[in-house]
């Protein structure tokens, strides 16, 4: 490892630490709409996945996840395990060595810290449910039913 | 048992080589489109065209050798490696071969390619810029007043504002990490350019001794806060480490001061701008410091960071500080519409919904084509929007709550924050006066 790169290093763990340590108000500065998925992997011994939705939208339009593929527009809301993504569902469509590389790379998926929590990363729910909402798990799905669609404005 | 290896290993080099070699053509006109061309190829910010022999005349006659060391370390209002820092020398040189085959004199080629003959010593390392350094080093420190001046005629431009990811002058976080490298190692990127920093500033015929002072002066800026706002704890770093040579500069990130860097941010100006915001140089970070990727996963380093690919779109002001909309719509990106078929093509519907909406906000467009380019009709009819005029209410508590709109907008296309992409069309006057378009 070069000099550079060991400093560059120590630069990094540094301004975490320090972004931890002064309250976090940011403490995380993933990409908007990262995807952490801890379903099972913690549980598992495996670090949590980071899905980054700008790469892969970079490459594909949102349709040929959320339709051809029938990605859930949720937060691990899918239920991926290996099993199906070996089997050629969800991710695994694409990798599998043809159109994506393959599962054997473990590390380029499962690479979120242990412990990071399933979530949109800097999504509003994500925000509200930091600072405000603690249990914001699974209260927004009363509030359409709740409210009956009463007529509406054109 | 031993040579044997040796002598595959030497097997193994010379075809590497050839292959290289064999590619370089192919990759050279690559190059040259994916990177040189969005300049070289208009003439855009005074770059001289391909092609353009008169323009090139001049640069050839300082022989190819010049050409690909003003290349790899920018020059003028060119950035290093063309704005690609992931392009190694060889390849910024196949891309200027390329140029130059397409741009030289029929009788002058000859004479270039006897001139590039000479190995690159310029490019390597950037040795005559740790030369420079060195000599400067040891001297007094600049005077701070020369140093201001040269900051407001050159740097001002981007480190007052922050434009282009400029760490702001007097932001204490922003500059912490250079403060700790040390004057000697931002001063090298100073004069080489980093990032979206082109060399020297832009500022090319700026001497190295006014570089050098305002470097020292900015530095300060980042400086003096700390040391003003704890003047009898730590007076010793102000004093010290704008003289810090080398040496130090190398051995200071090792050392364990994580403390001194939560002073530096607890100290900052109360009354500071956007305090609790992350700073321009904080976004878009690599994944192995952007706090949920793990640096200790060996996969972490392997990822792509977002800037190299963020670098060539538009961007926005929010979000992942891109225009995706934009960036499709100008074929920045090209997304497969199908996981195997490359031609495949979106079946985009043209048709803007507007919805009046309550109180004073303007009402609602909700533009179809923008969504039908990335969706299916099926991603949001009928579960999330019943495809039907009136049938849907919709407010803004159950966006932000991830639901209507918030499935996407406030996850992964733009935030919600961004009121009037939405709330697009004025209401008209009477609208306005009776209270709305609601009733």
């Amino acid at each position: 490892m070069s000099k550079g790169w060991r400093q560059v290093l120590v630069c990094a763990t540094l301004a975490a630490g320090v972004m931890l340590l002064s309250g976090g108000v940011h403490v995380a500065r993933a990409e908007y709409g990262d995807v952490v998925m801890n379903n099972y992997a913690d549980g598992a011994g495996m670090r949590p996945v980071v899905f980054p939705h700008w790469f892969h939208r970079v490459r594909f339009r949102c349709k040929v996840c959320h339709t051809d593929l029938g990605f859930k527009f949720k937060a691990g809301g899918n239920e991926i395990n290996m099993l199906k993504i070996i089997d050629g569902q969800y991710c695994g469509a694409c990798h599998n060595g043809m159109v994506a590389w393959s599962v054997e790379n473990c590390d380029l998926c499962h690479s979120a810290k242990p412990g990071t929590p399933t979530q949109a990363h800097e999504s509003t729910i994500n925000l509200l449910g930091r600072s405000a909402m603690p249990a914001i798990t699974a209260p927004a799905a009363g509030l359409t039913t709740a409210r009956p669609a009463t007529g509406d404005k054109k | 048992m031993k040579h044997r290896w040796i002598a595959g290993g030497l097997v193994l080099v010379a075809l590497f080589v050839t292959m290289t070699q064999a590619q370089e053509l192919p990759n050279a006109k690559a190059v040259y489109e994916t990177t040189c061309a969005a300049c070289h190829a208009t003439g855009a910010a005074g770059a001289p065209r391909t092609g353009d022999v008169s323009a090139w005349a001049a640069r050839f006659d300082k022989g190819i050798t010049a050409l690909y060391a003003s290349a790899i370390k920018g020059t003028g209002a060119m950035p290093p490696r063309g704005g690609n820092p992931s392009l190694t020398d060889a390849q910024v040189m196949a891309a200027v071969n390329y140029i130059a085959g397409l741009s030289a004199k029929p009788g002058a080629s000859a004479s270039a390619e006897r001139k590039s003959a000479k190995p690159v010593e310029t490019a390597k390392g950037g040795a005559p810029v740790a030369a420079e350094a060195a000599k400067g080093g040891a001297p007094v420190a600049a005077d701070a007043a020369k140093g201001k001046l040269v900051y407001q005629a050159t740097c001002a431009a981007c480190h007052s504002s922050g434009l282009a990811g400029a760490p702001k002058l007097g932001d204490v976080a922003a500059w912490a990490p250079r403060v700790k490298a040390g004057t000697q190692a931002v001063y090298a990127n100073a004069i080489k350019g980093k990032g979206a920093m082109p060399p020297k500033g832009g500022n090319a015929s700026l001497p190295d001794a006014d570089l050098r002072a305002a470097v020292e002066y900015m530095l300060g800026q980042a400086r003096v806060e700390t040391a003003a706002a704890k003047p009898s704890a730590s007076p010793v770093p102000a004093v010290q480490t704008p003289l810090a040579g080398p040496a130090t500069a190398a051995s200071a990130p090792a050392a364990p001061m994580p403390e001194r860097a939560v002073q530096a941010q607890e100290s900052a100006d109360p009354n500071s701008f956007n305090r609790l915001l992350p700073a321009p140089a904080r976004r878009n970070r690599p994944p192995i410091e952007d706090g949920i990727h793990d640096p200790a996963s060996p996969g972490t380093a392997l990822l792509q960071p977002p800037l190299r690919s963020f670098q060539s779109l538009p961007r926005s002001n929010l979000g992942n500080y891109v225009d995706w909309v934009a960036a499709l719509g100008s074929k920045r990106i090209q997304p497969r519409w199908d996981v195997r078929d490359p031609n495949a093509q979106a079946a985009v519907m043209d048709l803007n919904i507007v919805r009046e909406v309550k109180g004073s906000m303007n009402d609602v467009v909700f533009p179809h084509k923008q969504h039908t380019e990335w969706l299916d009709c099926s991603n949001c009819h009928p579960a999330i929007f019943k495809p039907q005029k009136g049938a849907n209410q919709i407010s803004m508590a159950a966006i932000m709550l991830g639901q209507q709109c918030g499935v996407c907008h406030g996850k992964v296309a733009f935030p919600i924050s961004e009121c009037r992409l939405c709330h697009a069309r004025q209401k008209s006057v009477e609208a306005r006066t009776t209270g709305g378009g609601k009733p």
